[in-house]
């Protein structure tokens, strides 16, 4: 078993993560707070690890914020399995659904909604935190030069799968190009149902030849 | 003539009705620097070591929970929360300065309406039968005089199928981590009291102490002659602390 100091740790790590984030975005912590009591179990099933997130309101000052257990004995809202790349991409993708990404839900899936809409509208203002320790000014300098290479990041990171995928098929001929790849998978299809169909026809022969034979 | 019983105070043996004096002077002498020395000591992990405690106390809102020397109240203010409103937590000590820092901390975080604090004898707990769903004590066992007493005395105050936690220094799995650790506890340990709070004998003690408290085995076997049942231990850190868990049958 492993050390619980290290798994105590985690969830502690994780807790001032999320609530550090959320104490920069009240707008957020407010509707967490209308929350308060709602229990979110999440059982990964690679890695495997399960934790429950726990939102409460109570912090003495004005918002929800969410504790994280690695037990928890009480009543569990809402549950959820399915793999970290899973979770992730539900996360990520505004369009993303439990069920399309295999993501198994027990109990209230208003809960999931709720939490899954806070986090995609998550704005934390960075530069609050920066200008208690640099100042105004200089916080909103800073801030400004981060979003901007942020945003060049994201578009940079963004354009660089597409673009290394090009180099490899059309440069160097690695892979064979999308479109080729795509009428050849489409034939091998054809080819699939061609013989699917050849098979229930030969069955289908055998059977009258077989009746046939009995009279 | 007749001889007088005598216990353990760190490595020194001394009459049996003064070890309780010997400790309270030590915690009045460490109460205001408590906390700084924790963290400094134990590089912060000794809150990760609290939170695992309070994961395995499985408490639920409603819950009537004992934090036996609760010291400066880390245990206390994390239950209040977790009992909520219509539970309650007893934040008890035997010594008057820690339960005064521990009071006055809790009250500074807002933390009240649930708590009560009572200076209490673990020994002797001026608890009624069957009172708590959950004992916790944290640090503190070490210091008692007369373990199996206060161990039975928390047997009494249980409900039945209720939960004692013990959060205590322990023996470490490997010999080489012992090694170091023995190392860190008496040559850095009293050093850095000196340094922080001004008192290299209340660290040393604690060091001491440490190493004359039951290992992990003995004092599992002590819970199950105390009565209690289904008892177990979770190693931490190496085993250089451990959590006993028994319930009342």
């Amino acid at each position: 078993m492993t050390d619980p100091t290290f798994r105590a740790g985690f969830d502690a790590t994780l807790e001032t993560a999320i609530n550090t984030a959320l104490r920069y975005d009240p707008g957020s912590r407010q509707r967490l707070a209308r929350l308060a009591g709602k229990v979110l179990a999440v059982n990964l099933t690679a890695p495997t690890l399960s934790l429950f997130l726990v939102i409460d309101d109570e912090d003495g000052e004005e918002g929800g914020y969410i504790e994280v257990h690695s037990r928890w004995s009480g009543e569990v809202t809402t549950e959820l399995s399915g793999s970290a790349l899973a979770f992730i991409q539900l996360l990520r993708n505004r369009d993303a659904t439990p069920a399309k990404l295999g993501v198994t839900v027990r109990g209230s899936s208003a809960l999931l909604a709720e939490l899954q809409s806070i986090l995609r509208d998550l704005d934390i203002d960075w530069e609050e935190p920066l200008a208690k320790l640099i100042g105004d000014s200089p916080a909103h300098q800073l801030g400004t030069g981060v979003r901007l290479a942020a945003s060049w990041l994201k578009d940079a990171l963004g354009a660089a799968p597409r673009a290394t995928a090009e180099a490899v098929s059309e440069e160097w001929r690695m892979t064979p190009p999308q479109a080729q790849f795509e009428a050849f998978a489409e034939d091998v299809a054809a080819f699939a149902q061609g013989v699917d169909r050849l098979e229930a026809r030969l069955a289908l022969l055998k059977s009258k030849l077989d009746a046939r034979g009995k009279n | 003539m007749t001889e007088r019983k005598t216990t353990h105070f760190g490595y020194q043996q001394v009459p049996v009705e003064e070890k309780a004096g010997r400790v309270a002077d030590v915690f009045h002498s460490v109460a205001a620097r408590y906390d700084v020395m924790n963290d400094l000591m134990s590089g912060g992990i000794h809150r990760l070591w609290k939170r695992f405690t309070i994961e395995l106390s499985a408490a639920r809102p409603g819950q009537t929970i004992l934090d036996i020397a609760g010291g400066t109240g880390d245990l206390t203010a994390r239950f209040s929360r977790i009992v909520g409103p219509t539970g309650k937590v007893v934040l008890a000590d035997i010594n008057a300065s820690m339960l005064k820092v521990g009071r006055d901390r809790l009250l500074d975080r807002g933390i009240a309406g649930n708590v009560e604090t009572v200076q209490a004898d673990a020994q002797y707990l001026p608890f009624p039968d069957n009172t708590f769903d959950c004992i916790t004590i944290a640090f503190g066992l070490r210091n008692v005089t007369d373990k199996d007493l206060a161990l039975r005395s928390m047997l009494r105050v249980l409900k039945p199928g209720g939960r004692l936690l013990v959060l205590e220094f322990s023996k470490p799995e490997s010999k080489l981590l012992e090694k170091v650790y023995d190392q860190y506890s008496f040559r850095l340990l009293p050093f850095m009291g000196k340094l922080v709070a001004d008192d290299a004998d209340s660290y040393r003690y604690l060091a001491e102490s440490i190493r004359m408290h039951p290992d992990q085995e003995t004092l599992k076997g002590m819970m199950s002659e105390a009565g209690f049942v289904d008892c177990e231990f979770h190693n931490m850190t190496g085993g250089i602390v451990a959590l006993h868990k028994g319930i009342k049958p």
